[in-house]
């Protein structure tokens, strides 16, 4: 028994390590708001950053499995290689699919489910033939699901019962030379692989602002289109749109333990449209070096101010060793004071981060001042109004983010305040 | 290195032979070109418990150096320094530094407070490292405060103390824990002579109420006067060693 009391113990001596930390950082008020300022305006800027860009993309996917095959496509094994109605969904298939859409798992998730038929082809008028994009579609559901019914300008979309009317492009009516009314030819390969021939009427003329779309997509009813192929009662897609993008993964994992693998195909939007899913991970990949540069100045900002903290504090650490610290529990003061800052930092910048979100999440950010004109990313047509998106892994992601980088920017500083040299950091300074 | 687990020290733990602090042939030489720089010269010490001993010297003479020495501070080029009967050079930075929280008091000229802590804070921090409950801390501070005229300042910064109160507060730190040795060096080097004559008082009190031993590092005639022995350094090597 020491005279004094008893043997310190660890714990107790952490009890005051971060009683002393605390105190640091209430103390030297001034160098604690600078430091977690860096910190809080860093976390703010990430978080509304990462929404918006949350936002945007789950615009672009909303937009891109609108106009195109949904979140999930149900096909037959090797269509998306082939694009051959010799690799369609039969009648007897078809319904398998149907079926396993209805699983208690997976029927609160779709939103929508839209067969189709769809074969490469070619339009052709009097004065010109264009390579398109035929899609048999269900006038019934079509509209629910599309947007493209939206992009009327002119006629009407199609109708039950329509046998020889077609919705289409107004690139497509330029190129051809043609207008509502007007008739045009249709060539595709039907089921049997043989050239077959359709006479059409426009309907209905759509303009998205997709110069690909409006020049490449022609929408018959889904029983002219069969009818015309040779292929009652298939489809070469079941087109399924989910409730939100994020639940892709878990629908699509559940439809593939459900559906024989040799009779259904179950490919995500990410498959189905390889474009824009490469147009994602590319602006998510810029925005993480734009991130990632910001941090590292973040880091270098609360780095240099510690450092220079504790190269003012010498003589402080100098005076905690000779009371009898250790040279590795001073160090571990400095590391706590950021890890304090770092957490204050983090729940500051939380809410500054959520704040602007929500202020921007009400009207969206505009961004309609920078553009002339209409601008499309990879088949998907660009939204001006950016609405950001409240993700709570984002969040997260970035408040660890943050917490982390002020930690590791304290490792440095702490080292060297266990290096002091106690005797040197006591001298009197005449 | 290898290390010496310490074993629960009194107070007045000494070494074998019955001193509080002895040196065998002590040297800190600093590497300098075109010489190195001898800062301390095989000084040999023996040092009894309860002595009130000042080492005197002009500047550059080693008694700082000396001083770091005896508190572990710094760790010598040669030579040995025994305190509370451990030899410091063999012992590891984690056991020196339960050494000096256990057996060890320091006064700085500088005093040397931590500034976020109250001067009650900053009295018992060394019985705060040591496990010591807080009513017994509250209750030995408070004594002491009022023994060194600080009662009634407890909660003030040291922001807001005189350089004498705040040196005061640093001796009730240096002596709070019952330490064998309180090691000072230049503690009145900042106080007017009022101030240096009360702290000292104080210090000379204390050593004979507790039987602390004192070793001061100085050129202040004052505490050169009421030192019981006068160890004089020149060019960090003991020339006389007078006791009164």
């Amino acid at each position: 028994m020491s005279a004094a009391g008893r043997p310190p113990r660890e714990g107790l001596r952490l009890g005051i390590i971060l009683r002393l930390s605390l105190r640091n950082v209430l103390r030297y008020a001034r160098r604690s708001t600078l430091t977690a300022s860096a910190m809080v305006l860093g976390l703010g800027l990430l978080i509304f950053s990462r929404t918006l860009a949350d936002g945007a993309h789950e615009s672009w996917i909303d937009q891109g499995v609108q106009l195109g095959m949904g979140h999930v496509a149900l096909q037959a094994p090797d269509y998306q290689q082939n694009r051959s109605l010799a690799y369609r969904l039969t009648a007897s298939r078809l319904a398998t699919a149907m079926g396993a859409l209805d699983d208690p798992q997976i029927e609160p998730s779709v939103a929508m489910v839209a067969p189709r038929i769809a074969v490469s082809g070619l339009a052709s008028s009097a004065g010109s033939a264009l390579p398109v994009q035929i899609l048999g579609v269900d006038p019934d559901l079509e509209p629910a699901f599309s947007l493209l019914d939206d992009k009327l300008v002119e006629g009407r979309y199609l109708q039950r019962g329509d046998r020889l009317s077609a919705y289409v492009g107004i690139g497509l009516v330029e190129r051809l030379g043609i207008h509502l009314g007007s008739r045009f030819v249709l060539t595709a390969q039907d089921a049997d692989g043989e050239i077959q021939g359709q006479l059409v009427r426009v309907a209905g003329i759509f303009r998205t602002g997709v110069p690909d779309l409006d020049e490449g997509i022609i929408h018959l009813t889904l029983s002219t289109a069969q009818r015309w192929l040779n292929a009652p009662g298939a489809v070469t897609t079941v087109a399924v749109l989910l409730r939100s993008s994020r639940e892709t993964p878990p629908v699509i994992r559940s439809l593939e333990r459900i559906l024989p693998a040799n009779e259904v195909e179950v490919l995500s939007w990410r498959e189905v449209s390889p474009e824009l899913d490469a147009a994602v991970k590319i602006d998510d990949l810029g925005d993480w070096v734009f991130h990632s540069i910001t941090l590292a100045i973040i880091a270098l900002a609360i780095l240099n101010a510690i450092l220079m903290a504790v190269m003012n504090r010498k003589r402080e650490f100098g005076v905690l060793q000779a009371l009898g610290l250790t040279g590795g529990e001073t160090g571990v003061v400095v590391l706590l004071e950021g890890v304090m800052l770092s957490l204050l930092s983090g729940g500051l910048g939380i809410l500054l981060g959520l704040g602007v979100t929500w202020f921007f999440w009400r009207d969206g950010l505009d961004m309609s001042f920078l553009m002339d004109e209409e601008l499309t990313f990879s088949g998907t047509l660009f939204d001006p109004v950016m609405v950001p998106e409240f993700r709570l892994a984002t969040i997260l992601v970035s408040l660890a983010l943050i917490i982390t980088i002020g930690v590791l920017a304290s490792l440095y500083p702490a080292r060297q305040a266990t290096r002091i040299d106690v005797a040197e950091a006591m001298k009197f300074d005449r | 290195m290898k290390e010496h687990h310490l074993q629960p020290t009194t107070a007045f733990q000494v070494t074998a032979q019955g001193h509080a602090v002895r040196t065998v042939d002590l040297w800190k030489t600093y590497p300098q070109e075109p010489e190195p720089v001898h800062a301390v010269s095989g000084v040999s010490l023996e040092i009894a418990p309860g002595e009130f001993l000042a080492m005197a010297g002009p500047s550059g003479s080693g008694k700082t150096t000396l001083l770091n020495m005896l508190g572990g501070l710094t760790r010598p080029t040669r030579g040995e320094v025994w305190i509370a009967g451990h030899e410091l050079s063999q012992l590891s930075d984690k056991a020196l530094a339960r050494l000096r929280l256990e057996s060890i008091g320091f006064v700085f000229q500088a005093y040397n407070l931590l500034p976020v802590l109250t001067a009650l804070e900053n009295a018992e921090f060394s019985l705060l490292l040591r496990g010591v409950p807080k009513e017994e801390r509250r209750r030995r501070v408070t004594d002491l405060f009022r023994k060194i005229g600080m009662d009634g300042l407890e909660d003030r910064r040291p922001g807001r103390l005189s350089g004498g109160q705040q040196q005061r507060v640093a001796v009730a730190r240096a002596v709070v824990g019952k330490p064998a040795l309180v090691l000072a060096d230049e503690p009145t080097a900042n106080l007017d002579s009022h101030a240096s004559d009360d702290l000292l008082g104080v210090m000379e009190d204390l050593n004979r109420e507790l039987g602390t031993t004192f070793v001061f590092a100085t050129h202040d005639p004052r505490v050169m006067d009421r030192a019981h022995r006068l160890i004089r350094l020149v060019d960090g090597a003991v020339v006389s060693d007078e006791r009164r």
